[in-house]
């Protein structure tokens, strides 16, 4: 073939110049550290490494959330933690107060531990966390949940709880409102509870009391009558007679799959009563006691009543008690999950990178020896240019 | 008697022209288009001697261009497919560029967004998480402009290269055309010798004409070449020249096409018959590159805005008032096209995001209330009959509807362009903190007198684009089924032609067309679009839904209260239905006025659960949840992707456009390549070979000047002998 002298410059041109693109192109790729530089490097790995990308930034925010979910788990889980010491501790003076000895003195000043105990109840179960919104107060974070009026006690919050997005398909509970904590407990023994009549005379005490069949319980509420010291009957709300039977202390009294235990000597007159728990809130409950406490013992009658209100007071406390540890193990449980959810996170999010890095990352070993290649191409390129320029038939003519 | 001396000189002469051409090879070696020369040598006429001739020497007979037509045609085409085809990559190399850049990236701006979105549902009262995520939609929406205003500048681009090169194109072809002109002059005036040079120079001016658009040439026979563009659009006749000119689109003022004049004087847009060089490589990039992804851009940020607005919607903020809009949203863009006759006038108006496409569509009016709307990506074509009203609004044709006031003549056209204002008029639309509603705007208490074991979930709003039943169980009662969660909203409404049905925050209406619906009739509203289903027997006929979300009784006071621990009884509710002795299954999801929520557990008589207005909510991050769940939701293209998932699909579109470009502006350019050389190698000067053509003709040169002093010899010689 004949070759023009200007085909001979140009080929030797595009050659070097094509190859000085590919080392420019290996020189951004090795400066980069990546193999894609623009999408059209290779458009479906691009796409996806968008995906990619997007999936690790939101298992990150993921992780993020799960920060504050343990965060706030663990800090309803202390608060929980320290009402129960305050309620064991309440449940002790109690104990310790519901002996024969002691004296309406005595009790008074069991009372006023009592009162400081429950203070500080109150103070825990409006507690706020580090940026001062209340915990217990559901999604009302911003209004102080539990206020008292006499011995009354308000909740002004709500009954929401917060979730928190801790995995694709995954949230998680982060508090629990007042309401559900503090409040929505059953008193006495969680079915019934029981009550001794302020009218009574005789020294007959209303103590333990148990649901032996729950499925004969029908819930309403009943009168268990002393017509003599030693007989009584059951009446329910219309005044129907359920039972009724030779009175001994201390021998319970069983009717519709419910049994209570009278002690003492009631007097004919006497009445006690049976009626379907209802919700009382923990500060109630507690405030009863107190109230219990300040009540005096100095009649035999008025001890009756303080030892039946102390035995109620234990049935709701150990209510409130197991309620709060059911709360706690349900805190327990969610920690566990997002601890769960955390490490499955983590391993999402090392798979995505690798996964990301094998598609874009550069490797720098290969992209080397490339570069060398190319440079050497290069460098042949240009001696073998000048080399053949110097080719001239004009150089010998003379 | 042969003249020594005359052959002699001769030689002299021939050897004299074979030396100037060959330095005129020399001194053109690097002269763009130039085709070497060859002198042509032939003998003298023979002088009859006796009976024999003798010959009388040499002459030049021409001096020759070595050419081949065949070959500078190939470098001539090759020329216009490489331009095209390295016009569209250098361009779109600029858009992909970007793309890949993770700074301006939109999937970066989106995951922040959504990662402030989680940190406001992590911290719903704070108010740095709050203005935190205010500015990430701000980032967004400045990312979502960095990518279109650089595909705005490509318009821009296109516009002032479509002026620029139409003017090149004009001045080259009168530049031909006067080439034209002194070819046949010198043609002529040699007697049918060839004006080498100036043929070359023509050439040149051709090759250069293909770079800028491919054309094809005629040769006449009187050395004049005719050029034609597109469809055979004369450009140079002779000596004549014709211009083309720059018009604006009929649709759009501000898009520039090619305008070729006719003999009436008008000048009609030839744009789409342009092939071959940068103008069609300009008009390429401005149609698969620049319009795509204008449209898809456009499409997302609608998508985007308009379902983020939504969920926003059902929200509450901080200061207790139902939320707004995050985003301004979009609407269709119509235009009439600037020859329409009649005073027919239309509008669109965005119904529902997710059935969006990237594509634009023409509206045509046939006459007799009749349009016909093709979907220009596919040539799909949607009839609209306004059955003479005016205005007149159709039903929604992906995604978007017409409005549309009578008028149009026949022929009249409209061009719509659903999306291409998706980003240019997206903007955020608050900046107050504490606007952002992330709390539902509802709450659900159960009464604390409440002696059953049932507890309420978690209340959520109804979202207005979910997929809902009506379903007939007679002529005059209906049930309605939220198909998307599986909800019952409302059992045995009783049914009146014409009035109005308001569920989730829409509103539609079934009116009897001529015949009431049939016991199992459905209808269905599905993201505020409705449709009756394909197998309904009655008459029943459902019109265009309302979107007003969320419901208007949303925040109204709705009290559930057990009859029996298998019933309750509704009150306050104003959508839904039944409210007496609904029956109670556990875990069942009870649904009133826009709002759903289960009970679970069994309840006692007498207990009860209201819903009420959240007051004091700032804690709740309901709304926010569902939002942030929004990053993965499907929610565009007739619910096959996600936002990031759109985006991808642009990025994937933009460069797979480049990446074919760059194969085949490489695969082009060897081809031209290729050509090129196949023409040097016949055109080409090459100095070698002209060093050896020159050592030639000197040589010849000496021998025939010995020639002549041969003669002179001779000459003396006869002069001594006869001197003596």
């Amino acid at each position: 073939m004949r070759i023009s002298t200007n085909m001979i410059f140009q080929r030797g041109t595009t050659g070097m110049l094509d190859m000085q693109a590919q080392v420019s192109q290996t020189q951004i790729q090795m400066s980069s550290g990546k193999k894609i530089v623009t999408p059209s490097d290779n458009p479906p790995a691009a796409a996806q490494s968008l995906q990619l990308q997007q999936s690790i930034d939101l298992h990150n925010t993921y992780q993020t959330n799960i920060g504050y979910a343990q965060a706030s788990l663990s800090t309803e889980e202390s608060i929980l933690s320290n009402s129960n010491d305050l309620l064991q501790r309440i449940r002790q003076l109690a104990v310790q107060a519901n002996n024969s000895v002691m004296t309406t003195s005595d009790l008074k000043s069991i009372a006023q531990e009592v009162q400081q105990d429950l203070n500080g109840l109150m103070a825990l179960a409006n507690s706020q966390d580090g940026s001062g919104n209340y915990i217990f107060a559901g999604n009302r974070t911003t209004i102080t949940p539990f206020s008292q009026s006499g011995t009354t006690f308000n909740y002004a919050g709500d009954q929401a709880q917060r979730t928190l997005q801790i995995g694709e398909n995954r949230q998680v509970a982060v508090n629990d409102s007042g309401y559900d904590v503090f409040q929505k407990i059953k008193n006495g023994n969680g079915t019934f509870v029981t009550n001794y009549n302020s009218a009574n005379t005789g020294t007959g005490v209303i103590g333990a009391s148990q649901v032996t069949d729950p499925t004969a319980w029908v819930p309403d509420t009943y009168t268990i009558s002393f017509l003599t010291p030693t007989s009584y009957e059951v009446r329910d709300s219309s005044s129907a007679l359920v039972t009724s039977g030779t009175y001994s202390s201390d021998t319970p009294i069983s009717f519709n799959g419910a049994q209570v235990t009278l002690s003492g000597a009631p007097a004919a007159g006497d009445s006690f009563t049976v009626a379907p728990s209802s919700n009382q809130d923990l500060f109630t409950t507690i405030q009863k006691l107190v109230t219990a406490l300040n009540g005096g013992v100095d009649a035999p009658a008025t001890r009756a009543k303080y030892n039946s209100d102390v035995g109620q007071f234990l049935a709701s406390i150990d209510q409130g008690m197991n309620h709060l540890d059911d709360i706690r193990a349900g805190i327990g449980a969610r920690l566990n999950s997002v601890d769960n959810q955390k490490a499955t996170n983590t391993d999402l999010i090392t798979a995505s990178q690798t996964a990301l890095s094998s598609l874009q990352d550069l490797d720098y070993t290969a992209a080397a020896s490339n570069l060398s290649k190319q440079m050497l191409i290069l460098q042949a390129a240009q001696q073998s240019f000048v080399k053949i320029q110097n080719l001239s038939l004009f150089n010998y003519v003379q | 008697m042969a003249d020594i001396l005359g052959i002699g000189y001769s030689g002299l002469m021939a050897a004299q022209r074979a030396l100037s051409t060959t330095s005129h090879n020399i001194s053109n070696a690097n002269t763009d288009g130039y085709s070497r020369q060859s002198v042509e040598l032939t003998t003298n006429p023979p002088e009859l001697y006796g009976s024999s001739y003798l010959g009388n020497g040499v002459k030049v007979e021409s001096v020759k261009r070595i050419y081949d037509n065949f070959l500078v045609n190939q470098v001539r085409v090759n020329t216009s497919s490489f331009n095209s085809a390295d016009t569209f990559q250098q361009l779109a190399s600029s858009i992909d560029n970007l793309l890949g850049n993770s700074n301006t990236s939109l999937n970066t701006a989106f995951d922040n967004f959504f990662n402030a979105a989680h940190q406001v549902s992590n911290t719903p009262t704070s108010q740095a998480a709050r203005q935190s995520l205010l500015g990430q939609a701000d980032s967004l929406v400045s990312n979502f402009q960095y990518v279109n205003d650089a595909v705005n500048q490509g318009y821009a681009r296109v516009n002032t290269s479509i002026t620029d090169t139409v003017s090149q194109i004009n001045s080259l072809a009168k530049n031909v055309a006067d080439l034209n002109k002194k070819i046949v002059l010198a043609t002529g005036a040699a007697g049918g010798g060839s004006p080498n040079d100036l043929l070359d120079q023509r050439d040149a001016q051709l090759a250069q004409l293909a770079s800028l658009v491919s054309v094809t040439t005629v040769k006449q026979s009187n050395g004049a070449v005719n050029v034609f563009i597109g469809n055979g659009q004369s450009l140079v006749v002779g000596s004549q020249s014709q211009s083309l000119d720059v018009v604006a689109n009929i649709y759009d003022p501000t898009r520039n096409e090619i305008g070729y004049s006719t003999s009436a004087g008008v000048s009609v847009n030839i744009s789409n018959q342009i092939s071959g060089g940068s103008l069609s490589g300009l008009l390429n990039y401005r149609s698969q590159v620049l319009d795509q992804t204008k449209n898809a851009l456009g499409r997302l940020a609608m998508g985007m805005a308009s379902s983020m607005n939504t969920q926003h919607k059902l929200g509450m903020d901080l200061n207790g008032d139902l939320g707004g809009d995050l985003f301004s949203v979009a609407a269709p863009v119509v235009s009439a096209s600037s020859s329409n006759t009649g005073s027919g006038s239309v509008s669109g108006a965005l119904v529902n995001a997710n059935d969006l496409t990237a594509s634009d569509y023409k509206l045509v009016y046939n006459g007799a209330n009749n349009y016909s709307l093709t979907r220009l990506s596919d040539g799909q074509t949607f009839s609209i009959d306004t059955g003479g009203a005016s205005p007149y609004t159709s039903t929604a044709i992906d995604g978007i509807s017409l409005t549309i006031n009578a008028g149009a003549a026949v022929g009249d056209s409209f061009l719509v362009r659903p999306t291409r204002a998706g980003v240019d008029d997206l903007s955020t639309l608050i900046s107050d903190p504490s606007k952002i509603a992330a709390a539902v705007p509802v709450t659900v208490a159960a009464s604390l007198s409440n002696l059953g074991s049932a507890t309420a979930g978690a209340i959520s709003v109804n979202n207005p684009n979910d997929q809902v039943a009506i379903k007939f169980t007679s002529a005059t009662t209906y049930d309605v089924l939220d198909q998307t969660t599986g909800t019952t909203l409302a059992q045995n409404v009783a049914y009146t032609s014409g009035s109005n049905i308001s569920f989730n925050g829409w509103t539609t209406t079934i009116s009897n067309g001529g015949t009431p619906p049939a016991s199992g009739d459905v209808f269905y509203v599905d993201q505020g679009v409705t449709s009756a289903d394909s197998a309904n027997t009655g008459g029943g006929v459902i019109n265009q839904a309302t979107m007003s979300p969320p419901d208007s009784g949303l925040t109204g006071t709705v009290t559930i209260t057990f009859t029996s621990p298998t019933t309750y009884t509704v009150t306050g509710a104003t959508t839904g239905s039944p409210t007496v002795n609904v029956p109670y299954t556990d875990g069942g999801v009870i649904s009133y006025n826009g709002w759903s929520f289960n009970i679970s557990g069994t309840p006692a008589t007498g207990d009860s659960f209201s819903v009420t207005p959240n007051v004091n909510g700032v804690g709740d991050n309901g709304n926010m949840l569902q939002l942030a769940a929004l990053q993965n939701k499907l929610t565009l293209a007739s619910g096959t992707a996600s936002y990031q998932d759109a985006y991808g699909q642009i990025v994937a579109e933009v460069g797979t456009n480049t990446q074919e470009a760059k194969t085949s502006s490489d695969a082009l350019n060897s081809l031209l390549q290729q050509s090129k050389d196949a023409r040097d190698a016949v055109s080409g000067v090459n100095l070698d070979e002209e060093a050896a053509n020159m050592l030639k003709f000197q040589q010849a040169y000496q021998a025939a000047a010995k020639v002549i002093a041969a003669s002179n010899t001779i000459f003396q010689s006869l002069l001594s002998a006869i001197n003596g």
